[in-house]
């Protein structure tokens, strides 16, 4: 190719990507000005793309009403043990799975597990409402959220640990084995540290997906505990909508996968390619 | 400290792609405190032996002992053994100096104890400025020190290495076989060295097992491997350059036995003892192997020859390897390097009949 064609294809590149850039970012942008608009100015015929005045207050107003910080600390809770107990749990299966296939059960019961995944999540609302309400006599707890999403959580998780464990050498266990190491501590200290960048990555893809479940939570939970995705669509007044709360509360509930995310880029990367390339 | 017994170890790997055979009624006892190796080519079986020996593979029947005691179920940390693997088996995320310390650190030893050890060792090897990197940093020479160092630094009851040499360049793994030789005359230690080169097994080790497709073919010293091989496998296995065989059918005349290649073209005169172990025997068909370094073009006093073509005159130092032709068989002879025979040359091999090796057609076995 020559270096005129080579120039072109760079340009093209740069406008086509900005141009994406540019549709995907704006609504971002949209919830960011409507955030900080009065409502007044919300409710107007015609949009504004620039807000008349900024309304600092409205953070006030959003963090002054003790329920959606609770909100915002219920979700880190669930999202949080729900992500540990799904790496703890997938962790050990997977490495059953690596390890031990014909004990464990497997290629088939790899993918029994994985299947969990394919059928119609709503499927299995019914049983799992009624055992949390025998159970915990209500549904309207974390525990019912957190053990619900392991049923997304858990299969994920086992099947990538899986992959990875696949990949880390058996040998360095073996080795480690001779050289005096119970398999338990041949396990923490010489086979998991290889996992680590893919254990992240599931941790993350766990942590986004409950953070950000609306369908089960509205069904389970929303007085004694309440998630982010049940309170944005709550802000009202009366018949009006507060679309500039709303819109704030939402862009607040962005912030935490996304600080996570770019903090754990560089592990999600390998760790993800990792799996795809060789599982 | 101890003598390694494995009394009919048989081997079976199951899989839902078929059952491999990798290692067939095998006994072999190791002394204590010998150095054997293991040698046989790619794929016979050595891998499975040395991981029986130190438990992480289950034996399939047959039974293991350590000094009298049975260690068949016995997991491999309790089997007190150091095993350096084919692959090296590096910890990669320890540096090299922590890789090399870690046996140590599992039995406790102190930091600076540990840090003695480490630069005594990393000396032997010739890794001591590798030693705050990490595995991945090092060449596969470098990790392969390495991965010997980490077995060589505690005193085990005997150590199992599995091929250590096999990527180190000429120089440096003739300067690593004198080290390891000198670490075994001072520790006295057992140690199973496996190889599929002869040179490294027949310079290292008091005695040598050959193995082929998953079976001991013979157990013994250099010199038996060399002028008694039990077998055609044997005789063709050890030995540079690889021993020739004819296929012969034997023949009466004047009450002397002679050996005649199938294409009648190349006669062997064996030694009186083996013509008589043929007689004996009767049948049809042996096979007959001599080794090139045993067919030589000076007669010096030997009174039977063979007649060959040179195809080939290979010039290599001190020696020259001559490639011929003798009817349909092709064959070599070692000659002196002076010797300019050269390509289409009709030369005369001479020989002693004691060392005209005759071998049963069917069961390939040496007759003795
Ligand atoms: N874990 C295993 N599962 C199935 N077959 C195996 C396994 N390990 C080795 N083998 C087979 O057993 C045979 C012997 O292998 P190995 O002991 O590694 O030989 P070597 O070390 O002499 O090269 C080979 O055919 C190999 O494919
Ligand atoms: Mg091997």
């Amino acid at each position: 190719m020559s270096e005129r064609n080579y120039r072109l294809v760079a340009i093209l590149m740069f406008v086509f990507l900005g141009l994406w850039a540019l549709i995907s970012l704006f609504p971002y942008y949209f919830q960011f000005i409507t955030g900080f608009k009065g409502i007044e100015e919300v409710n107007r015929i015609t949009p504004t793309f620039w807000p008349d005045e900024f309304m600092w207050s409205n953070l006030d107003l959003i963090f002054s009403d003790e329920t959606n910080v609770a909100a915002l600390l219920d979700t880190l809770l669930i999202a949080s043990a729900n992500t540990a107990l799904a790496v703890f749990l997938g962790s050990l299966a997977g490495y059953a799975l690596a390890r031990f296939p014909r004990q464990a059960g497997g290629e088939n019961m790899a993918f029994w597990i994985l299947s969990n995944r394919m059928f119609p999540p709503v499927a299995i609302l019914l049983p799992m409402f009624r055992a949390f309400d025998t159970v915990f006599g209500s549904t309207d707890n974390h525990i019912s959220l957190i053990i619900l999403y392991l049923v997304f959580n858990m299969p994920l998780a086992t099947w990538l640990m899986m992959v990875f464990f696949r990949d880390a050498p058996r040998e360095l266990e073996e080795a480690a084995y001779l050289d005096g190491y119970s398999p338990l501590r041949a396990f923490f200290k010489i086979t998991l540290p290889q996992v680590v960048p893919g254990m992240m990555s599931v941790a993350l893809l766990c942590w986004i997906f409950a953070w950000n479940e609306y369908l089960f939570a509205n069904m389970l939970v929303g007085s004694n505990v309440a998630v982010n995705t049940i309170q944005t669509p709550g802000f009202v007044q009366g018949a009006q909508k507060l679309w500039n709360l709303a819109a704030l509360f939402s862009l607040i509930a962005v912030i935490p996968p996304v600080v996570l995310f770019l903090v754990l880029r560089r592990y999600m990367v390998r760790g993800l390619s990792l799996g795809v390339v060789k599982g | 400290m101890a003598r390694v017994v494995l009394d009919n170890i048989n081997k079976i790997y199951r899989s839902r792609r078929g059952n491999v055979h990798a290692v067939k009624d095998f006994s072999l006892s190791v002394e204590d405190g010998e150095f054997v190796s293991l040698l046989g080519p790619s794929g016979c079986g050595k891998s499975s032996t040395l991981r029986m020996i130190v438990g992480l593979e289950s034996v399939t029947s047959g039974e293991i002992r350590f000094n009298d005691a049975v260690v068949n179920d016995l997991e491999p940390q309790h089997r007190n053994v150091a095993m350096a693997f084919e692959t090296y088996a590096l910890y990669p995320n320890f540096t090299i100096e922590e890789n090399l310390g870690f046996p140590l650190e599992v039995r406790g030893v102190s930091k600076q104890d540990r840090k003695k050890e480490v630069r005594r060792i990393a000396g032997l090897l010739q890794i001591e400025d590798v030693l705050d990197q990490k595995p991945g940093a090092l060449s596969g020479g470098q990790q392969q020190r390495v991965s010997l160092g980490r077995a060589l630094i505690r005193e085990p009851a005997a150590f199992i290495l599995d091929e250590v040499m096999s990527h180190l360049d000429a120089h440096l793994k003739f300067q690593m076989m004198i080290e390891l030789r000198r670490i075994h005359q001072s520790l006295g230690r057992t140690m199973v060295f496996v190889t599929h080169d002869q040179m490294e097994a027949l310079a290292l080790s008091d005695r040598v097992a050959v193995m082929h497709e998953g079976r001991l073919q013979q157990f013994g010293s250099r010199d038996d491997l060399y002028h008694a091989p039990n077998n055609v496998f044997v005789a063709g296995f050890i030995g540079e350059p690889p021993t020739n065989f004819f296929a012969v059918q034997p023949e009466e005349a004047d009450g002397r036995l002679t050996l005649v290649s199938d294409d009648g073209a190349t006669r062997f005169q064996p030694s009186d003892h083996r013509a008589a172990t043929i007689r004996n025997r009767g049948g049809n068909s042996f096979v007959v192997g001599i080794r090139p370094q045993n067919l030589t073009r000076v007669a010096d006093g030997l009174e039977n020859s063979i007649a060959a073509t040179v195809l080939l005159n290979e010039y290599s130092g001190e020696r020259s390897i001559l490639t011929l032709t003798s009817g349909d068989a092709r064959l070599q002879a070692v000659t002196a390097s002076g010797d300019d025979v050269g390509r289409g040359q009709e030369v005369d091999l001479f020989y002693d009949p004691d060392d005209v090796l005759v071998f049963d057609a069917e069961t390939e076995d040496l007759l003795v």
